[in-house]
């Protein structure tokens, strides 16, 4: 097909929007699928993303449509649309000429609606602005086109207004990729350029890049060099997307498909790497490739110690698909062995720990979630910590540097003091605030992302009955006054507890944090103290009182079954506890740390 | 002691009957039984034989329990019909242990007579309390004068008499009083249940609803602690977490249960355990007629947990051998040595005991045990 006949397309939306029941839709009016294969979101595929509503992992799909007498090949490039996947979804976009901006009719523009166009701009696409869900009772179509046009300055006064769930006007989207997005440009006869935007890791095939091809052709047999890694590989299988694999004999300038390999590892395959043919090779790659580095780390450990072994198979297979997801062991005196884990935000972190649990089976105890510090010690040496039980001691530390992130949030004005109170008591520095129009205010704020992962999105929830949406970005290491908080169990420390906090917060989290273990802890034969304290100073303290009796059912008469299933029952909840010296403690205790503050709201 | 030698016979039977009928429900009370009118009555008691009629057996009757609901509610011939027809179908030990529960209001001298005559041999009197405002507070249909005379009249013609106490109930923090009374009127044995408040009773709409307000978990432990310390002086051994008895009259049917003999259950929500299956009975009186019954096999690793959860909690302890036969090793567990070491448990002639001082926490030791 001649390249005045393709588009490459994506659609960015804020979550729940209606990004992925566009893309069925659009599948489905063009015939790729028939009907009776249709299973609703058909590229999200993952259990987990069809129940929570969100894609994880990209699906592109080749769809064909007739305009005007013409045939046309479409390529929908789906994008992650959350805030821990802004890298894959910047590559995504790299690999279109065009846009869809999805916006739902009743809730306007949002925090993601801005994040991703503004993405999309940076790699000068042409956007279509989309408003979904007309059919709602809520919508109010001629606002949302005025905010489009206030808040995001595109021209929304044409622009398609759908119901993707009806299937409302859907011939219109067509009508505008078709006309307003450029077919892609591009040399057929150059040197080979591809971009990868993700990769799939395929039992039988290794490790397949999903890629998009700017210049040059690539078929089985060429020797491709991967630009970042500088590895060669021979290819052994191209193909498209229908949406499922299907082998094709080349790809060309313009074409979205995938190549393989027999790629062992994915991690040779990254995203935002450049794909250039080994024995002809251009001279510069693709521009704007990253190392993802994961943000967001927690200890993930086996409920049973002998599954060890089975978590790191999870693992390893998890990180087959997910080159994102790093770990290493670690080894906890509350907990045993485990993994320090690293992930790209609470999201994604959220995502692999229930993947974890039910597509391998694994009961796990994760703890609560830390950020990475920079740590300088007195002797020049400088330490990346993402576990607070690694912190040195404090007369070995100069300084401390936390991460920072640059946050905004989109909110009714009625909320906009609870919400500054919030950022404040977060330690947010204040930067801006726009009354965008008379429903909607845009706030800046400078807040460490340690506070972020604490609780942040659900004291924003809550505080605002789901009205705010937020997203953020990096923004450099600040110096911070920190310290380490530890937890004394009976006299013992709990490893697994600790946690690195602000000085003026050290007290009253100390406090909170053994308020609420003696709610969470059982009480056992002998009386518990807990204690916080920063090195060897106390700074709160409870008391578990002793159990006085521990003989529940009476064993009379014959019903023998009942009492064992009573048992069995104590002896699963037994199963997830974990002992510090003598006193069990549950796993729900280890997350606790980011339930603080809960109490107040 | 009694002799376990002979509740482990392989060929002996325990057997329960069930005997669902009230004539008021107390406000406490989650076992199944109805207040019935004569037709109903006389239905179950039919079925009930019919129940016996067709069970098969050649082994030897070692113990018989009648429990309920309230078995002296049984006239007199319907006491005879079952036993004749347990006398037709079973061969019942010459020393078999055969027991009656009674309420004082329901049992008179008429009934002893023929309890007698039938030869039945224990009676289970439930008194719960000595305390007229407590009996009436718990829906108890009899007064502290009735359960004394109807003691002394039981100790006429009985010499094996167990009385009930309740523990916890509101106001009660201590019921020594009332076990003191109750061994100068020759009752042997003491069964004290720690009150337990279960959904959809009386008693849980009461305390929900803060009518009633029974001991909190430091009052209930303290009365529990008084009772112990009481008989152990008086020479009534705590053989079982809530069971105090003379020595050589310890309940045989219940030591049973917990020794792992084999028992079967007759009449609703009744319960056996024959050929390592268990096997519960309708809790309807309308499956029980249909003969609607639920059936479990019990694995090695289930057996593993109720060995340990039976043997623990009362003087028979738990067979070591008998663990490492099924596939546990226990002298292995770490909890094991550790309670060991620090003489909560010990061992002796190839099983472990828990110490009866520690048998308040005993769901604690089961639990740390399990494999």
């Amino acid at each position: 097909m001649k390249l005045e006949n393709k588009r490459n397309f994506c659609i960015i939306a804020h979550i729940d929007h209606g990004k992925s029941t566009l893309a069925d839709r659009l599948i489905e009016m063009s015939g790729t699928v028939s009907k009776r294969d249709m299973q609703s979101q058909i590229l999200d595929s993952m259990d987990l993303e069809r129940e929570k509503g969100i894609t994880i992992k990209l699906a592109p799909t080749r769809l064909i449509y007739e305009y005007n007498g013409k045939e046309y090949e479409l390529n929908l490039i789906d994008t992650p649309g959350h805030v821990d996947f802004t890298y894959e979804v910047s590559r995504s976009l790299a690999a279109c000429e065009g846009a869809l901006l999805l916006v739902d009719a009743s809730q306007g523009v949002e925090a993601q609606t801005l994040a991703n166009t503004y993405l999309a701009l940076d790699n000068n696409l042409e956007i279509i602005p989309i408003i979904n869900k007309i059919d709602l009772p809520s919508a109010r179509v001629d606002e949302v086109k005025k905010e489009i046009e206030e808040v995001i300055g595109l021209d929304a006064e044409n622009c398609p207004c759908i119901s993707a769930k009806e299937g409302l006007n859907i011939e219109d989207v067509f009508k505008a990729i078709i006309e307003q997005i450029p077919a892609p440009s591009g040399d057929e006869n150059g040197k080979l350029k591809c971009l990868i935007f993700d990769s799939h890791y395929d039992n039988f095939k290794g490790a397949i890049c999903l890629i998009r091809v700017f210049d040059g052709k690539v078929k089985k047999g060429d020797k491709i060099l991967m630009m970042q890694t500088e590895k060669v590989f021979e290819v052994t299988e191209v193909g498209i997307f229908v949406p499922t694999t299907k082998e094709c004999d080349i790809l060309k300038a313009g074409d979205v498909g995938y190549v393989a390999g027999s790629i062992k590892t994915i991690s040779d395959v990254k995203v935002g790497d450049t794909i250039t043919n080994a024995e002809n090779p251009i001279s510069e790659p693709f521009p704007g490739y990253k190392e993802v580095q994961p943000v967001v780390f927690c200890g993930v450990f086996p409920v049973d110690g002998a599954k060890y072994g089975e978590l790191k198979d999870a693992l390893d297979k998890l990180k087959l698909n997910d080159a994102s997801l790093q770990f290493s062991p670690e080894n906890s005196t509350a907990l045993g062995y485990g993994f320090r884990c690293g992930f790209l935000g609470l999201l994604h972190l959220e995502i692999i720990t229930e993947r974890l649990e039910r597509e391998f089976n694994l009961d796990i105890i994760t703890t609560a979630p830390s950020v990475s510090y920079n740590v300088y010690k007195t002797n020049g040496d400088c330490l990346e910590i993402s576990n607070p039980s690694n912190l040195p001691p404090a007369v070995e530390i100069a300084k401390i540097e936390e991460p920072v992130v640059k946050v905004n949030i989109f909110t009714p004005p009625e909320y906009v003091g609870s919400i500054m109170e919030l950022c404040q008591d977060k330690r947010g520095e204040y930067k801006n605030m726009v009354y965008l129009d008379k429903r909607r205010v845009e706030l800046n704020y400078r807040l460490p992302l340690g506070e972020i992962i604490y609780d942040f999105f659900d004291s924003l929830k809550s505080r605002t009955h789901g009205y705010a949406s937020f997203d953020y970005e990096f923004d450099g290491f600040e110096n911070a006054d920190l310290v380490r908080v530890d937890i004394l169990l009976n006299g013992e420390k709990c490893d697994a507890l600790s946690m690195i906090v602000h000085k003026d917060k050290a007290y009253s989290r100390g406090r909170e944090l053994a308020e609420r273990l003696k709610k969470i802890i059982p009480r056992q034969l002998f009386e518990v103290p807990i204690q916080a304290c920063i090195g060897n100073k106390i700074i709160a303290r409870e008391t578990i009182s002793a159990m006085r009796k521990d003989v529940l059912a009476k064993c009379y008469g014959g019903d023998i079954t009942r009492k064992r299933k009573l048992l069995e029952k104590q002896k699963e909840g037994k199963k997830r506890m974990r002992k510090i010296g003598s006193v069990e403690i549950p796993s729900e205790a280890f997350m606790s740390i980011l339930k603080l503050g809960d109490d107040e709201r | 002691m009694v002799a376990v030698s002979e509740l482990a016979d392989k060929n002996a039977l325990s057997i329960y009957i069930h005997i669902p009928f009230c004539e008021r429900k107390c406000s406490y009370c989650a076992f199944v039984s109805f207040c019935l009118d004569n037709s109903e009555r006389e239905k179950y008691i039919n079925s009930l034989l019919d129940e016996i009629e067709n069970f098969l057996t050649t082994k030897k009757v070692k113990t018989i329990y009648l429990g309920g609901g309230t078995p002296s509610l049984l006239t007199k011939d319907e006491i005879f019909a079952i036993f004749s027809k347990l006398r037709e179908k079973f061969d019942i030990d010459e020393t078999a242990e055969i027991t009656i529960e009674v309420n004082p209001n329901s049992v008179d001298e008429e009934k002893l007579r023929a309890y007698k005559a039938v030869g039945i041999n224990r009676i289970s009197v439930g008194v719960q309390s000595l305390s007229n405002k407590t009996l009436k507070s718990i829906g108890r249909l009899h007064t502290k004068k009735e359960a004394i005379e109807k003691l002394k009249l039981i100790g006429k013609y009985f010499d094996n008499i167990s009385a009930d106490l309740i523990l916890g109930l509101s106001g009660e923090k201590s019921v020594t009083s009332y076990a003191k009374k109750l061994i100068k009127l020759k009752v042997k044995h003491i069964s004290s249940y720690m009150l337990e408040v279960h959904e959809n009773t009386k008693l849980y709409f009461e305390v929900r609803d803060k009518k009633y307000r029974p001991l909190d978990e430091k009052g209930v432990t303290k009365s529990y602690d008084k009772l112990v310390k009481f008989l152990k002086k008086r020479r009534i051994v705590q053989y079982e977490v809530s069971n105090f008895a003379l020595a050589g009259y310890e309940s045989k049917h219940n030591l049973n249960y917990w020794n792992y003999g084999e028992y079967v259950g007759f009449g609703v929500s009744s319960h056996s355990f024959l050929r390592g299956r268990r096997i519960a009975n309708a809790d309807t009186l309308q499956g029980y007629y249909k003969r609607e019954r639920k059936e479990e096999k019990i694995t090695k690793d289930m057996e593993i947990e109720e060995r340990i959860m039976l043997g623990l909690r009362c003087c028979l302890g738990v067979d070591i051998s008998i663990l490492k036969k099924i596939g546990y090793d226990i002298q292995k567990n770490e909890n094991y040595r550790k309670f060991l070491k620090e003489g909560e448990i010990v061992e002796d002639g190839g099983k472990f005991y828990l110490l009866p001082k520690y048998y308040k926490f005993a769901d604690y030791y089961i639990l740390n045990l399990l494999p």
